[in-house]
């Protein structure tokens, strides 16, 4: 994946599509969107940084599970299996991103009053567990599905991540990084895409791309 | 107006120095528990191998199944999948800290049958070596688990396992005393030179853990002054300085130029030194500080 910073406007869609599309629980975020100010009036500037998990080609949470539930598949991406996931939060502690959420229990949105009709559709869709961790899984459901009819992932919607998907300004762009040829490899290449905290040798398979020399630093 | 305003935005922790929170707060308490639990009863154990006290292995042996594995059962999300923790040893220190447990257990429960129904045979002495060694890795693991949080650059040095052993075997030396007291098997004098010693020296280490920290980074260097002078500053010099270190050599000093120590300081001493070892986990649970991950010049 590619993050245009250049790009970004702040508008939350990708956020609010993830949480769409994951029914994720209250005070959960899969992805978020950094914001801040730098620099002194007159010239001040807004930074907005996306921020999901990396899919880390040399995870240290794939590691450092004890269960096996953190996995690394062959197309890169890093998920969590809920179901053998024992809820000891060393993959939360050793993320060096702090991408890694653990969900002691599913709250419901709206305290006391039991859970919306929506919240209920979401546990059926997509049910979350309480007492595991949970993470961004690069909308792996709809890679797959997409994949089996044939589509291309970062070409065709369908096998896209939504977050991806819904991003109007088009700043981030999905796709296989192992292909030269492919948009984002070229992204990379032409622009001079970094990644955060090389230093980690972590080797993160997300990389930004801005105009701004504080990112490239 | 507007700075703060900006600073009030709920992802400022990844933009600031942010702490772990997972292994100290709420639930983390528990973890905390069962990391000096496993320097405690490891501790020990070793040292009861050393003064052939019965009483002090199965305390410590007791100590790991009771102690520290209730305190991880109570901690994890999924306690009664527990059991798939042993499945990636290959990678995880957790999962050999878990297999080294469940070793200890077993060759501890043999040896001490060994050691109460057939003393002295070759099954003792094999048992006891066995168990020996695993009870060293299972104080040993919790440092090298932390070691291993890159994120996190004052648990990533290699003096991190070394301080807690020697924490572990410390605090083993205190409680040995404490059985001493009621054991006519311990030698006091012995276990309280041993005590000396170590004190001495994790306090070096102490030092030199802090001191190395301060070039690991600007995060390495703001979690020392944390520890130092931030809000967990009260529990390092409380604690770990005044209660773990200075208290138990003034009394271990008395003791070795009058002769003999009264029964009631031992028993401050050891308490001090057990206050230590908690405080000493704590502190550096607490003040595990991750790399913040975007420039901060815009605080």
């Amino acid at each position: 994946m590619v993050i245009d910073l250049t790009k970004c406007m702040r508008c939350y869609a990708c956020v609010v599509a993830c949480r769409q599309e994951h029914f994720v629980p209250p005070n959960v975020f899969w992805n978020r969107l950094m914001v801040w100010e730098t620099g002194k009036f007159p010239a001040v500037t807004e930074v907005v940084v996306p921020m999901r998990c990396m899919h880390c080609k040399e995870a240290p949470c794939v590691d450092a599970c004890p269960t096996g539930a953190s996995q690394k598949r062959e197309d890169g991406i890093v998920w969590v299996d809920q179901n053998k996931c024992v809820g000891c939060r060393y993959c939360v502690i050793v993320c060096p991103y702090q991408n890694r959420t653990f969900v002691s229990k599913i709250k419901e949105f709206f305290p006391g009053l039991g859970l919306t009709e929506y919240e209920k559709i979401g546990q059926r869709i997509y049910p979350h567990e309480g007492g595991v961790t949970e993470k961004c899984n690069f909308c792996m459901e709809r890679v797959d599905a997409g994949l089996a009819q044939g589509l291309k992932p970062g070409v065709d919607r369908d096998a896209t991540p939504v977050c991806v998907n819904c991003c109007q300004a088009k700043a981030v762009t999905f796709g296989d990084l192992d292909d030269p040829n492919s948009e984002v490899s070229t992204l990379v290449r032409k622009r001079m895409g970094t990644q955060l905290h090389p230093e980690f040798g972590t080797d993160p398979s997300i990389f930004f791309v801005t105009s701004s020399p504080r990112m490239e630093a | 107006m507007r700075l703060l305003e900006w600073k009030l935005k709920p992802h400022d922790w990844m933009i600031a120095y942010t702490r772990q929170t997972e292994w100290i707060e709420r639930r983390g308490i528990f973890l905390w528990l069962a990391f000096v639990a496993g320097g405690l009863g490891g501790g020990l154990y070793l040292v009861s191998l050393f003064f052939n006290s019965l009483w002090g292995m199965f305390t410590g042996w007791l100590i790991i199944v009771v102690l520290k594995g209730g305190f991880h059962l109570a901690y994890l999300g999924k306690p009664l999948r527990f059991w798939r923790i042993v499945l990636r040893p290959q990678t995880s220190w957790i999962a050999r800290g878990l297999i080294f447990v469940a070793l200890f257990i077993g060759f501890g429960v043999i040896q001490l049958g060994f050691s109460y129904w057939l003393p002295g045979t070759a099954g003792e002495a094999i048992f006891k070596v066995l168990a020996g060694i695993i009870a060293f890795a299972v104080i040993a693991y919790t440092g090298f688990a932390m070691n291993y949080v890159k994120g996190i650059p004052f648990w990533n040095s290699a003096l991190l396992p070394v301080l807690y052993i020697s924490s572990g075997i410390l605090a083993g030396f205190g409680l040995i005393t404490a059985i001493g007291l009621y054991d006519g098997n311990v030698d006091i004098a012995a276990a309280e030179t041993g005590s000396r010693w170590l004190l001495i020296v994790s306090a070096l280490i102490i030092a030199i853990y802090l001191w190395s920290a301060t070039y690991m980074g600007t995060t390495g260097k703001q979690s020392v002054i944390e520890q130092i002078r931030g809000s967990v500053a009260p529990v390092f010099w409380v604690g770990v300085v005044m209660l773990g270190i200075i208290i138990p050599i003034a009394i271990s000093v008395s003791s070795y130029y009058a002769g003999e120590v009264s029964r009631l300081l031992l028993i401050i001493a050891i308490i001090s030194e057990l206050i230590g070892s908690l405080a000493l986990k704590y502190s550096i649970l607490k003040v595990g500080i991750y790399t913040p991950l975007l420039p901060t010049s815009a605080y």
